[in-house]
């Protein structure tokens, strides 16, 4: 039994995801890597007698040390010492990701390369000579694959896994400790940086060796290229170690030299060697037809990336998606919350009595953890469709077009066209929303894009929105919630102009280039497995810190033991405390400081908060009150969701215009409902939305923004969103009393 | 060398060969990067519906710049570059 640690690199858009998704398949979690903070994607199975853990790398277009995704992915090959890295391809697209490849081979680490869409490329006419290709690259093995349709991917698992455990082999055998990368054996892939350059590179390595300068597994000759290069980084490292300095005081004269010897920066020298080098293999390697036809892609964009329909459509997929979010879910909502409340309480509540468990302990149960996490996972349907939305945009390659049509719009603000992508994945949830970032090089776009993704309302800040405004707006919930939704936007788009005014101002090294990739059809299994993997982390989170949270929540209601007005209990005192500063938006009673308290935690809370305080004893009572065998519920169960896919089905239906299937005035009074209706009117219910839409989304966002920039960044974020929250609650208050409503 | 123009004033349809990137040597790395290398042939696709950016193909696939950055790039207008 032996263990291999496999690296999946490549470009964006090579079709690295869905080879990680076909090797792996639902075995793989998120995960922080020891001394790193960022976290990567990984999946651990086993092949044969072998034990593999595939670490999937940000996808990146060079491993120069230009945005974060690239120093990523550079330090894991570098640092984790990965036994393979199987770097992905593109065949319709060989010349520009070779310069990844290529780069990857400098760095003397065992290497197979994956030609992926190999099938695509044979169609558009590009024929690539797989073992000439393989002998220029220096014999490194080549492996054809079309991974959306699976061809491939288990002899390029095959292929990875021998030459990582011959690699494994030959090092134990050696055992020379700094001398075991590939470049140092003959044959080796190496470019011919010319005689100047080489000459440099030669003697500096020698001096290196001279001087026992300790490679720690870096290739010798690379480290003196990045040495030349004046890679900061690694500068930086060199330097602290024994001798170090010798040898980058040595490298900065050498680069000196060389750069006024041919008048230009070394590392431009030497990535025009490296692409002249694979401008070389490309014309060995591919025989291209030009075809004269029109692809699918350029016809698809005459008209979502037209000048006048760019943007109406942008607009249109978005309003469709969450169209689709809220309909479509809706009725699968409802059975989800029949099924908690009605035959699962009634379940725990008879075994419960049945086991003779003290009163408290049933509440505990139904009131804390039911009521709380069971209110947490009816809305775990619309957070699938919106995930299989976003995941569907992503891609199918439309979000790259969304950030084209954006950009120019994104740049008044202060933005990056790119922005659009976090700042869309934040209606879903702000801390995937947050680590999206990673995708912008520039860290001031990064941060001023995180600084404004939590005002992108969040999907678990729906719930509260449909609870209101069913409870208020009926059959203009829709609009209330769309117009909350265009609220959050216009925010955003206020307080980015302030802070790029004021605060973050526009440094002038960021240029924006974007590739737009051409449009693919997405994998049903990548799709699946994308919906999947966030909606597992939410009712991940859902189960865990809810759960301990709801307990805790109920602890507090209930304490100082024996309480029974819930105002005297420790939550009434400490809402009551905060209430009065919530008192000029309209909210001032101790329930709702206490919701949003909960809320500031996770704002799923909002919603069971509420429902726990105000009616969490007679949704039990109802529950309990309800009879009938194990049979006929489980076959109620059963109906109501057969019942909840026609809904869906008939409202899909009816978003054709002109289409109409829903009945009118099916909406039910729920009791919490009722319950807001007496403590809210309709403009502090508004209020209280706004408040909602605009405060700090949850715990994890200001722990996902601390991660990416740093405590300070997390703590004024989480201030300033909460100062801005109250603001326009209050400002929506007292207008709208003034202009005489509610 | 005397008719060099800006990548940025090329209209759509129109090629260009890469003549000299300017700019600091971040950015000129990211373009080589990206594709845009000296000798290379550049086409422009389509402006972006508020004019900024513009889609060019290069090296057989679609990538957008900035006007302003296109600015940094200087070409030599290939003739007879309407239709491909």
């Amino acid at each position: 039994m032996s263990n291999l640690t496999i690296a999946l690199a490549g470009n964006p858009n090579a079709g690295k995801s869905t080879i990680f998704n076909a090797l792996t398949g639902m075995h793989q979690h998120t995960g922080n890597w020891p001394g790193k903070t960022v976290e990567l994607k990984s999946g651990a199975f086993s092949y044969q007698d072998t034990t593999i853990k595939l670490v999937d790398l940000p996808g990146t277009y060079s491993l120069a040390a230009f945005s974060p995704d690239e120093v990523v992915a550079r330090d894991f090959i570098i640092s984790a010492h990965p036994d393979v890295v199987i770097c992905v391809v593109d065949a319709t697209n060989l010349e520009r990701n070779l310069y990844l490849a290529v780069q990857i081979l400098e760095l003397g680490v065992a290497v197979v390369i994956a030609l992926n869409m190999a099938d695509q490329a044979k169609a558009l006419g590009i024929n690539i000579d797989q073992s000439r290709l393989s002998e220029l690259l220096g014999g490194v093995p080549i492996v054809p694959t079309a991974a959306s349709k699976g061809v491939g991917i288990d002899q390029l698992l095959a292929t990875a896994v021998e030459h990582g455990l011959q690699r494994v082999r030959s090092t134990h055998s050696a055992e020379v400790g700094n001398t075991t990368c590939q470049c140092a054996t003959p044959g080796a892939f190496t470019i011919d940086y010319g005689d100047e350059i080489e000459r440099a590179i030669t003697g500096l390595s020698l001096a290196a060796t001279q001087n026992n300068l300790p490679l720690n597994g870096y290739c010798s000759r690379w480290l003196v290229l990045k040495l030349l290069e004046g890679e900061d980084d690694i500068v930086k490292n060199v330097a602290a170690l024994p001798n170090g300095d010798k040898i980058t005081v040595e490298a900065v004269a050498e680069a000196t030299r060389l750069e006024s010897q041919f008048g230009d920066d070394l590392d431009i020298l030497t990535a025009d060697h490296r692409y002249s080098a694979i401008s070389s293999i490309n014309r060995q390697v591919s025989l291209r037809r030009t075809s004269t036809q029109a692809t699918l892609t350029e016809r698809i964009d005459t008209i979502v990336a037209n000048r006048l329909l760019g943007l109406p459509v942008f607009l249109f997929v978005m309003y469709l998606v969450f169209r689709l979010v809220i309909d479509v879910s809706a009725p699968y909502v409802d059975w989800i919350d029949t099924v908690i409340n009605g035959p699962l309480t009634a379940g725990i509540t008879a075994s419960l009595t049945r086991l003779g468990a003290a009163a408290w302990i049933q509440s505990l149960l139904i009131d804390g953890v039911v009521a709380g996490v069971g209110g947490v996972l009816t809305f775990v349907p619309g957070l699938i469709v919106l995930f299989l939305f976003l995941a569907l945009l992503e891609d199918s390659g439309y979000m790259a077009r969304a950030a084209f049509v954006m950009d120019r719009f994104m740049q008044r603000v202060g933005l990056h066209g790119k922005s659009v992508i976090p700042l869309m994945l934040g209606f879903g949830c702000a801390v995937p929303a947050v680590y999206a970032t990673r995708t912008i090089a520039n860290r001031r776009d990064r941060l001023l894009t995180a600084l404004l993704v939590p005002f992108m309302s969040c999907a678990a800040r729906l719930p509260v929105y449909l609870v209101f405004a069913m409870a208020f707006f009926g059959s203009k919930a829709g609009t209330v919630i769309w117009l909350l939704y265009l609220l959050g936007v216009i925010v955003a788009i206020l307080v980015g102009l302030i802070l790029s005014r004021f605060v973050l101002k526009p440094g002038e090294n960021s240029a924006f280039v974007m590739e737009l990739p051409p449009y693919r059809m997405p994998t049903i299994n990548t799709l699946a497995i994308h919906t999947w993997e966030h909606t597992r982390q939410f009712i991940r989170n859902a189960g865990t810190v809810i759960l301990a949270i709801s307990i805790l929540l109920w602890f507090l209601l209930n304490m100082p033991w024996g309480v029974s007005n819930q105002e005297d209990s420790y939550y009434g005192q400490i809402s009551a405390a905060i209430a009065p500063l919530m008192q000029p938006a309209g909210f001032g009673s101790y329930e709702t400081s206490g919701a949003l308290i909960t809320g500031f935690i996770a704002k799923e809370m909002v919603v069971s908060t509420l429902s726990q305080v105000y009616t969490g004893e007679d949704l039990a009572t109802n529950a309990r009150a309800s009879t009938g065998s194990i049979g006929q519920e489980l076959i109620g169960v059963v109906i109501g969701f057969a019942q909840a896919t026609a809904d869906s089905f008939r409202t899909l239906i009816s978003l054709i215009p002109g289409v109409n299937l829903i009945k009118p005035g099916n909406t039910e009074e729920t009791a919490l409902s009722l319950a807001i209706r007496n403590n809210f009117t309709p403009l502090s219910a508004v209020a209280f939305l706004v408040f909602v839409l605009l405060y700090v989304p949850c715990m994890a966002t200001i722990g996902a923004i601390k991660q990416e920039f740093g405590g300070r960044w997390a703590a004024s974020a989480a201030v300033y969103q909460t100062v801005v929250a109250w603001l326009f609650a209050v400002l929506v208050f007292q207008g709208g009393r003034l202009l005489g409503i509610g | 060398m005397a008719n060099n123009v800006l990548l940025s004033s090329l209209t759509p349809g129109q090629k260009g060969t890469i003549m000299l990137i300017s700019g600091p040597g971040q950015i000129r790395r990211r373009y080589m990067e990206m594709g845009f290398v000296k000798g290379e042939v550049v086409q422009v696709k389509r402006l972006a519906p508020l004019g900024d950016p513009v889609e060019y193909q290069v090296k057989g696939y679609r990538v957008s710049l900035r006007q302003t950055d296109a600015a940094r790039i200087e070409v030599t207008l290939c003739h007879g570059s309407e239709d491909e």
